[in-house]
């Protein structure tokens, strides 16, 4: 997916259009429940109400989204005026993305990483120590499997690649468990958030090999 | 009934139906004989007897059944299936050339046109002819008039098609205030009052596209998960299957060089359809051809053959059905419910392939014909502000992005993404002072940006002049909720807003729209007394027939009183028919009669709901049966 965002302006409160009421980095206005005006450039978490953490609750996301559609879809306001047509279409459509973003893990660790300010995959493409070596096996018996159409072998390839990203997934939990113990301890997260990086990076990889196995 | 009605059309590429929200649920619209739809056919004569008089005959055009019946006399000048053309160039519809009875013809934009004795007519004027045919229906049957409307369009309809449907909508003078999928139309008929949580299919056979969808429904959220189809595969191959093999075989036994013409042509097409729709309930049909100079053909037809010849058609949609479970993470468990969309669904080989592939028999409870408008009819209802609660949140079902270096396809969109969705991409300039960049976006899943469907090109202009590289024009592209491709831009560096010209590939620009619709005007302003004179007789003339039907059916239920006062205002509206030349004057007159008849067309109805619906569960019946009135 390529990034589009602006710099989330989460620390900018703006006013309410409708009530006045000063908004602070939620999607709708506290007391009036129109939606925020700049909600569209709101960072995921912020947008949907959660914490910046990568441990969330995918019913209370679900729960989330879906609350808040029912505030920004367009299909709500197809008789309001074009500027407010748009201000819908254009959160309901960052609401879309940011659900999509943090449902799945691999995405939502990705995000949260730049979010944290770690390094971005076009800066460090580098992946686990060993990582390599068994994914160039794996590949040359996903593109066997391929080839020859042997469709049982590819399912159990596929169990395997599927195995191998729960695994990874599980290690960037521990991972951003850490650098929030970091946080609050002052201490330097660099390493950390590298070291995210890299296994966010494996991912990637185990995400395109799976891809190949359909 | 909420002040603002918004109408739900499905507009299909064999038949044609609408239907309304009303408080207790949507409605399909029917005639006084009970009739929804309308056989998308339009058929186009010379009006010898035009009201005009003499030498100044205008075209007739007449639509639905009555088309449909005079397709055989008139092969050339009746139009059918035009869906399968809508959005499309001449080089996409090259395998239904040799099919289609009327000409198909390159138009602006090599797009396919259809020309009828000369005229050239596009896709969009044709599908509005149906549109405002629908639209003229339902006004008179509800007796208000009707701007906004709901339309349908298979799941798996490019942007082109999206947009070529909606100007159709725009040349009938309907706002079509939102696009949408069919099969998802069909998921809201379907679960609108089912509470519990689960994810269902939607298998949507029609007569020329097929889709199939995986929602998520719950507690009135309907979410699609992932789509997929194929826009030009439906019914009609299954009839192209059965003609292949009847003109094969009588060229054998007559000769090759045996022509078929258009009359022809359109008669095999007719009894094809006849074979099929026997063949769902029994296992032989024959057939008997009149060929002329003595020459006839006759031949059975088993339902192993049909079967055999039906196969890998059918095939084809289990592999979408396998892909789009794929798409949405999902197997054959995982889903709790296959219902059952578009009158192909009515085949039994079908159903048995639907049964093997989702592992559990289909859901065929709902009349596959109705459940589109049905669903339609919700989502305006959704539009209006009548129903909060129903959320829907549908999915892109192809990937857009644009031609990159090299000729690829660089995605920005992917398919099956919830929209409305947007992506931005940066651009620059190559040239020391260049002011414009183009773009070529794609729309498809393939590599390569020739194999994919060209959207358009889409120019930036008023670039401010600065060094090569320096300029960052940063283009958003917004799929909005009816699936159709926004874009805007602007130069970041300085500020400027970039105009963006977009010249769509196919279809028709915003001024073709703007011209075709003046036009339409004009006309419609010189003679639309005439017309409307015209259309209201022959309304009339429906229902009266319909009245006499049903007096012959139910005349008994009616008091004394009533009988009396239907005689009356059927006998002031026969004696209008033809005199009367105001034809508000003439509508009142068959309202009046209309509404008298009220009675009995409620029992005719009650008779054959209490015939459809025996032995059948209440909960079964789905929306359809919703009789609340206003």
């Amino acid at each position: 997916m390529t990034e589009f965002k602006d710099e989330p302006k989460n620390a900018a409160p703006v006013k309410c259009s409708k009530c006045q009421a000063t908004i602070k980095g939620t999607a709708v206005c506290d007391f009036c429940k129109s939606l925020n005006p700049a909600a569209a450039s709101l960072d995921f978490f912020s947008l949907l109400g959660l914490p910046v953490v990568f441990d969330i609750d995918p019913a209370e996301l679900r729960r989330r989204y879906l609350n808040l559609s029912r505030h920004a879809h367009p299909d709500f306001h197809v008789h309001d005026s074009q500027e407010v047509q748009s201000l819908h279409l254009q959160v309901s459509s960052s609401l879309n993305e940011a659900y999509q973003t943090l449902l799945d893990p691999a995405s939502r660790a990705a995000y949260l990483l730049e979010r944290l300010g770690g390094k971005s995959s076009a800066d460090d493409k580098s992946v686990p120590d060993g990582f390599l070596g068994t994914m160039m096996m794996m590949q040359e018996e996903v593109h066997e499997a391929v080839d020859a159409g042997q469709a049982e072998e590819l399912l159990r390839l596929r169990e395997v690649l599927q195995t191998q990203l729960e695994g990874l997934v599980r290690r960037i939990g521990e991972l951003f468990q850490q650098h929030q113990e970091a946080v609050i301890c002052q201490a330097v997260t660099t390493d950390i958030l590298n070291e995210i990086r890299k296994q966010v990076n494996a991912v990637s990889y185990v995400k395109k090999l799976l891809d190949m196995t359909r | 009934m909420s002040k603002l009605l918004i109408l739900g059309i499905d507009l299909g590429t064999t038949n044609s139906l609408a239907a309304v929200f009303k408080p207790g649920g949507p409605v399909v619209i029917e005639d006084a004989a009970g009739q929804a739809l309308v056989p998308s056919v339009i058929a186009f004569s010379e009006d010898s007897k035009s009201p005009a008089g003499g030498e100044d005959a205008t075209l007739k055009i007449t639509v639905g059944s009555e088309a449909r019946a005079h397709a055989v006399e008139n092969p050339t000048a009746t139009v059918f299936s035009v869906k399968r053309l809508i959005g499309k160039t001449i080089d996409d519809v090259r395998e239904d050339l040799s099919v289609l009875p009327y000409a198909i013809v390159a138009g602006p934009k090599n797009l396919a046109c259809v020309n009828i004795n000369g005229h050239i007519r596009t896709p969009q004027e044709l599908s509005a002819i149906i549109l405002g045919e629908i639209r003229d229906r339902a006004e008179a049957i509800l007796g208000r008039k009707v701007t906004e409307a709901v339309v349908t369009v298979p799941a798996y309809f490019d942007d082109a098609q999206r947009q070529a449907t909606r100007e159709a909508g725009r040349l009938a003078g309907l706002d079509v205030r939102r696009i949408v999928n069919e099969p998802t139309a069909a998921a809201l008929a379907y679960g609108l009052d089912r509470k519990k949580e689960e994810i269902i299919a939607v298998y949507d056979f029609g007569g020329g596209t097929f889709d199939v969808s995986i929602l998520q429904v719950s507690g009135g959220v309907f979410q699609v998960l992932s789509t997929n189809g194929d826009t030009r595969l439906g019914g009609d191959d299954l009839d192209r299957e059965i003609i292949n093999l009847v003109t094969g075989e009588i060229r054998q036994r007559f000769g090759e060089e045996l022509a078929f013409p258009p009359a022809t042509r359109q008669a095999l097409r007719n009894l094809a359809e006849a074979v099929k729709i026997k063949l769902s309930s029994e296992d032989h049909a024959a057939i008997a051809i009149d060929l002329g100079n003595g020459r006839s053909f006759e031949r059975t037809i088993t339902v192993e053959e049909f079967e055999s010849l039906a196969g890998r058609w059918v095939d084809h949609t289990i592999e979408h059905c396998i892909r789009a479970m794929d798409d949405a993470g999902l197997t054959s468990a995982d889903i709790a419910e296959v219902v059952m969309v578009g009158g192909s669904t009515r085949i039994p080989l079908v159903r048995r392939r639907v049964a093997e592939v989702f592992g559990r028999e289909p859901y065929t409870a709902i009349d596959p014909d109705r459940v589109v408008a049905l669903g339609a009819a919700v989502q305006a209802g959704i539009l209006a502000g009548a129903s909060r609660e129903t959320l829907l949140l549908d999915v892109t079902p192809l990937s857009m992005g644009i031609e990159t270096l090299g000729g690829a396809m660089g995605k920005l969109i992917m398919r099956n993404s919830t929209i409305p969705c947007s992506a931005a991409e940066t651009f620059t300039t190559y040239v020391d002072g260049q002011t414009s960049v183009d773009i070529n976006i794609l729309q498809g899943e393939r590599e390569l940006a020739k194999d994919c469907r060209e959207l358009g090109r889409f120019q930036l202009r008023n670039i401010p002049p600065m060094p090569a590289g320096a300029p960052r024009v940063k283009v958003t592209f917004v799929i909005d909720a009816n699936g159709i491709l926004n874009v805007s831009a602007r130069e970041t560096r300085s500020g400027r807003e970039a105009t963006v010209q977009v010249t769509p590939a196919y279809g028709l620009t915003k001024d073709d729209i703007d011209t075709m619709v003046k036009d339409s005007y004009t006309h419609a302003i010189e003679d639309m007394t005439q017309h409307r004179l015209i259309d209201v007789r022959n309304e009339v003339n429906r229902v009266l027939v319909a009245i006499d039907k049903a007096l012959v059916n139910a005349g008994d239920i009616l008091t004394d009183q009533q009988r009396e006062t239907l005689d009356a205002a059927v006998a002031d509206c026969r004696a209008k028919q033809e005199s009367c030349e105001d034809p508000d004057e003439l509508y009142a007159s068959m309202k009046a009669a209309n509404d008298a008849a009220a009675p009995l067309t409620q029992a005719q109805m009650d008779a054959v709901l209490s015939q459809a619906f025996k032995g059948r569960a209440m909960e079964d019946l789905g929306p359809q049966i919703s009789k609340d009135e206003e």
